[in-house]
């Protein structure tokens, strides 16, 4: 049963990621995103890690796909144009040579050994990321701080309009 | 779950006066826009007394660094941050860019209706982020200060938003940028999630600390089987140094670099040129020597290649190169070539790396008086700073002529300036550690790249200035130069005529791992 689960959500998650690659609207790309972050959000449960399974849900498909969708109202995105032949075969050719890697890492000779679940720390609530985060990375979380800070600052300072300099108190030197 | 007891020890070694400089940094960035809010009319008075406290801060990492004994490793926050006497000189180089960043930005800024404090703010917590960078010690600081260094570059490269040069530029690098971070992101999870596997020989407990990667990949097994080997360390591993290399602005990884430093603002153009690429470079001399070490025999092939196209990349393509910013970023791929080239001496030299840190020093130095000499001529649209402003400026300008000579000669490498020890002094270390081969592209590159800089000396000392307005825009501005940028200016020229003679105070300095 787990294994058909996988399965159906391995390809939930696998096949709209292609599809934002591919689509050429980028609502319909923003659409499969949503999808493909569902899939993604149930693999998740399916390894007991409910807690990251809700954040993803919640941040990605709830916050910021949305605000994907509100720029592309806003902008009024068209559709890209399509891409030539050469673009295709490169793109084919990178899926198959991924697809390949990716298989021999998993079942051919650069397997490495598959872990028991059991084995694992749980991530499954809340307590285990909030200890980590204030102990462990509490410095690295503070520095988030200031990255969202610049990021905020960062947004206003391109998009406000400038006033001339002198209706600002003289100019600096 | 962890106990109390060890969340207890966990939290004690949270030594938050371990990063008191950054504290100060980021508190003072706080500050300043606190300060602007309230006192939107003295922001002349405020804007000087940051530059005031920086230097105060500045002064207190220099007391930190001759404090700090030769070879004591600190280890503070869980492993997250690791303190030397290496990571307190960088201290001082970061602070020390980030104070003539911001002369530049106000020397910059002064003409322009572009908002002053947001910029000073940035560059603030730009180099608190770098501080933090270089001093990281596990996967997760590391990322975190990485993404705050180029979310900040990002708004700085777009910050005269009226260009469309610098629009263009923001967006190249923004997409380049999360391009190169997400490959690093993703080689940072694939070497997580191999050292984290219980079924491999020395399972690492905190797979994203260094030290601990560093011992998984060195583990052997039973049946003597070598982590480092498995093919998924190498991905991860390769991964982690594209997305470095992209920062670095390694061949081929250079594609963004003159688009953006033509386009960005003069002062961040300094800023991506010195700062950005020096802590780029001590990270990735700290994953090199640390977490990477056991898989050197590998990774050192293509690093040589990377090197060696690097070099040639950096001195030919800056030929017939008539915009100087485009010159300054083409040039600056040399110059990464050459410390790429002493970064793999390091391994076999132990003193190499102190001559990569003494080459990063003097090429900070005459870089910053090129660009002080280039921010008081850059004309309206900053972006198209051409060779012709500089005909005859030794004429019209003794004091801007004299020290673009010498700054220009410095990277050049002539004799009697700094530029030329520091390269020589990578270049016996190449040559102790055997990369001859290396060594003679290396050579190659530095006679032709004498060609191009001196194009640029030619145009300053021996060409006529031109007689009357052409009418296309490249007609002098006239810069006005202030007491302090007269001051920055010298003390920069000076410094370098006087560390190409004398270098046993900053030899000494830097004489350490």
């Amino acid at each position: 049963m787990t294994d058909w689960l996988f399965y159906f959500f391995a390809a939930l998650a696998v096949v709209p990621a292609l599809f934002v690659a591919v689509s050429r609207k980028p609502v319909n790309a923003a659409m499969n995103m949503i999808l493909s972050l569902i899939g993604m959000a149930a693999l998740l449960v399916l390894l007991e890690a409910f807690f990251l399974a809700v954040l993803l849900v919640l941040v990605y498909a709830g916050a910021i796909v949305v605000l994907f969708l509100f720029i592309i109202m806003l902008i009024d995105a068209d559709s890209a144009p399509s891409s030539g032949v050469v673009t295709w075969l490169a793109s084919a050719l990178a899926f198959f040579l991924m697809v390949f890697t990716a298989l021999t890492l998993t079942f051919g000779e650069w397997a490495v050994p598959f872990a028991e679940r059991g084995d694992m720390a749980p991530a499954a609530v809340a307590y285990a990321f909030g200890v980590e985060l204030f102990t462990r990375h509490i410095l690295a979380f503070q520095v988030t701080g200031f990255l969202l800070l610049i990021a905020m600052i960062g947004v206003i300072v391109i998009s406000r309009k400038m006033k001339e300099p002198a209706a600002e108190g003289g100019s600096a030197q | 779950m962890p106990t109390t007891e060890e969340l207890q020890t966990i939290v004690a070694a949270n030594n938050w006066t371990a990063v008191l400089p950054e504290l100060l940094l980021g508190v003072l960035a706080l500050a300043l826009l606190m300060a602007d809010a309230f006192w939107p009319r003295h922001r002349r008075v405020i804007l000087r007394a940051t530059m005031a406290a920086q230097g105060a801060v500045l002064a207190y990492a220099v007391v930190l660094f001759l404090r700090a004994d030769p070879g004591v490793v600190h280890v503070y926050f869980a492993g997250s941050l690791v303190q030397t006497q290496a990571t307190e000189l960088m201290r001082i180089f970061f602070l020390a860019s980030s104070l003539l960043v911001s002369h530049l930005g106000w020397v910059y800024l002064q003409n322009r209706s572009l908002p002053r404090t947001e910029f000073f703010h940035i560059v603030l917590v730009v180099t608190a982020s770098l501080m933090l960078l270089v001093q990281a010690g596990n996967f997760v600081l590391f990322f975190v200060a990485l993404e705050t260094l180029t979310i900040g570059l990002f708004i700085l490269v777009a910050f005269c938003r009226s260009s469309r040069f610098s629009l263009e530029a923001a967006l190249k690098m923004l997409i380049t940028g999360a391009f190169s971070s997400g490959l690093l992101l993703f080689g940072i999870v694939l070497l997580y999630g191999l050292a984290g596997n219980p079924l491999l020989p020395g399972t690492a407990e905190d797979p994203l600390n260094f030290a601990q990667l560093g011992a998984f990949l060195g583990a052997t097994g039973a049946a003597g089987e070598v982590n480092a080997a498995q093919p998924l360390a190498l991905i991860g591993a390769v991964l982690i140094l594209v997305g470095v290399g992209f920062k670095i602005g390694a061949v081929p990884f250079q594609i963004w670099i003159p688009d953006v430093y033509q386009g960005a603002p003069t002062p961040v153009t300094a800023l991506l040129a010195v700062a950005s690429k020096a802590g780029g470079f001590f990270v990735l001399h700290v994953l090199l020597a640390g977490p990477l070490a056991p898989m050197w025999d590998t990774l050192f092939p293509a690093l040589a290649v990377i090197t060696a196209l690097t070099l040639l990349f950096g001195n030919i393509a800056p030929l017939g190169q008539h915009n100087v910013k485009r010159l300054m970023g083409l040039s600056g791929v040399a110059h990464a070539g050459v410390l790429l080239l002493g970064l793999l001496a390091a391994h076999t030299v132990d003193w190499a790396f102190a001559a990569v840190l003494f080459y990063l020093c003097v090429y900070a130095i005459a870089s910053f008086a090129v660009f002080e000499v280039m921010a008081h001529l850059s004309p309206e649209e900053d972006s198209d700073q051409d060779l012709t402003h500089y005909t005859g400026l030794m004429r019209r300008h003794p004091l801007l002529g004299g020290v673009l000579v010498i700054g220009v000669g410095s990277l050049a490498g002539i004799p009697p300036l700094a530029g030329f020890i520091a390269k020589a002094l990578i270049f016996v270390a190449a040559f102790q550690a055997g990369l001859y081969a290396l060594l003679v592209v290396a050579l190659l590159g530095v006679v032709v790249s004498i060609y191009y800089y001196f194009g640029w000396m030619r145009a300053a000392v021996l060409r006529e200035p031109l007689e009357e307005d052409p009418g296309d825009g490249r007609w002098y501005p006239q810069p006005v130069i202030a007491p302090v940028a007269k001051f920055v200016m010298v003390l920069l020229a000076v410094v370098t005529v006087v560390l190409g003679i004398y270098q046993a105070g900053l030899t000494e300095v830097v004489g350490l791992r």
